[in-house]
């Protein structure tokens, strides 16, 4: 009994469980080395062994040729392992902060279901939301390569820039970009510093007025910030870096504050009195013209996540 | 040698140690004595590479195998059927078919 043949055989042998000839691959391999390390060096110990199993590989790759080359997902299918894990987790991202947002429960039964719960709560759902889309995804692929079926999987045909080409005038148009949304958020900081509120109004007298309440004004400035100074930070870091990550987790965090403006009652958030029904315009308006950027916003995480995992593809 | 140059010699690899295995086993042999024969003869073969392909030939009836338990050391003898007779005059065939097409090729261009 040769420990070190005995302990490489034992290797190959986990990587071959389930195998029903597994014990005449590993008798036929132990046969092998045993009269090359005799035929070769004249002796058979375990320093002699030792060298024949070197070079005899690695024990997994050595079992990875005894295994049938048959993949789990369809080479072709590949890329729509990502789009389509991309797609339902940018459903579930923005059904989770519209269950963040407005308390509510959200099924859609079989594939979805969003429970109501808090803003901590959703940065620990998120990830395991992403795995269970994965998983279903990888599910359906697997059961559709295995059917062994010439299947067409449906996509929406829109273009997704993926050659991110840094040009001259692209740099430029970010470089004012990132100027003139610091200089906004800048500005926009002066106020509320000074006023606690960016929504002012300036009527007959002299003075500036807060448009909201000053909880609603806080809210609903802080919120408007943080989106310029995402818009901001996400522009100078694309001054160095074409990573799609960039965008989307700037989309990703505009969706949340966007999600967060629906928290402020706007029956109770303005500062003056006016009539109800004009109220009720008001945040009918806000209310389409917010859920409108969302969805160009959701787009846009869509489209840098296709691109992760086009890269992660061609990778 | 270049890694783009032993790429592609693997993937030829590939088809043409399935035709000098079955040209081999007109006689029988085990594995280790197959390894030192084809290194005689000027080629080198992954004896990891090599067991795999004879099972997966004996698998599809191409080749027969039996255990010698006679000496000292138990030894797995593999010999070609009639079914991996037939097999090897086919992929004979396809291979002299590419050689001479190769042939042809490389001769009207040298004539360029």
């Amino acid at each position: 009994m040769f420990e070190k043949l005995e302990a490489y055989l034992e290797e190959i042998s986990h990587f071959l469980s389930g195998r029903e000839e597994r014990e005449e691959i590993l008798s036929e391999i132990r046969s092998h080395i045993l009269e090359k390390a005799q035929q070769e060096f004249g002796e058979t110990t375990e320093a002699t062994l030792a060298k024949v199993i070197a070079a005899y590989g690695p024990a997994r790759r050595v079992a990875e040729k005894y295994l049938d080359g048959s993949p789990i997902i369809a080479p072709a299918f590949k890329r729509f392992l990502f789009r389509y894990t991309a797609l339902l987790f940018a459903f579930h991202f923005v059904f989770t902060v519209a269950a963040v947002v407005f308390k509510k429960s959200f099924l859609m039964f079989p594939i979805v279901y969003i429970p109501s719960m808090g803003p901590f709560e959703a940065l620990c759902y998120l990830p395991m939301a992403f795995l269970f889309d994965l998983g279903v995804v990888t599910l359906i692929l697997y059961l559709i390569t295995q059917s062994k079926k010439e299947v067409k999987l449906p996509w929406p045909r829109f273009s997704v820039d993926l050659d991110e080409v840094k040009t001259s005038g692209r740099t430029i148009g970010r470089i004012i970009g990132l100027a003139a949304m610091t200089a906004l958020t800048g500005a926009a900081l002066y106020l509320y510093i000074r006023y606690q509120t960016i929504f002012l109004i300036k009527l007959h007298s002299a003075e500036f007025r807060p448009i909201f309440t000053p909880e609603a004004g806080q809210w609903f400035s802080l919120i408007l910030i943080g989106l310029w100074a995402l818009s901001a930070i996400s522009l100078a870091i694309k001054l160095v870096t074409a990573s799609p990550w960039v965008d989307a987790v700037k989309e990703g965090l505009s969706l949340v504050l966007l999600g967060l403006i629906f928290r402020q009652p706007l029956d109770t958030a303005l500062a003056v009195q006016l009539p109800a029904g004009l109220v009720r315009l008001i945040k009918i308006n806000l209310t389409i013209t917010v859920f409108i950027i969302c969805i160009f916003v959701a787009v846009d995480l869509i489209k840098a996540l296709v691109r992760i995992g086009r890269r992660q593809l061609a990778k | 040698m270049d890694p783009e140059v032993s790429h592609f010699e693997t993937e030829m690899n590939r088809g043409f140690l399935q035709i000098l295995v079955l040209a081999m086993l007109e006689k029988d042999m085990y594995g280790y004595a197959m390894v030192r024969t084809i290194r005689e003869l000027g080629y080198e073969v992954e004896e990891n590479t090599l067991y795999p392909l004879l099972r997966r030939l004996e698998k599809n009836g191409w080749v027969k195998s039996k255990w010698d338990v006679s000496e000292d050391r138990p030894r797995k003898f593999y010999g070609i059927t009639d079914a991996g007779r037939g097999l090897r005059t086919e992929l004979l065939g396809i291979w002299k078919k590419q050689d001479e097409i190769l042939k042809r090729i490389m001769k009207e261009t040298s004539r360029v």
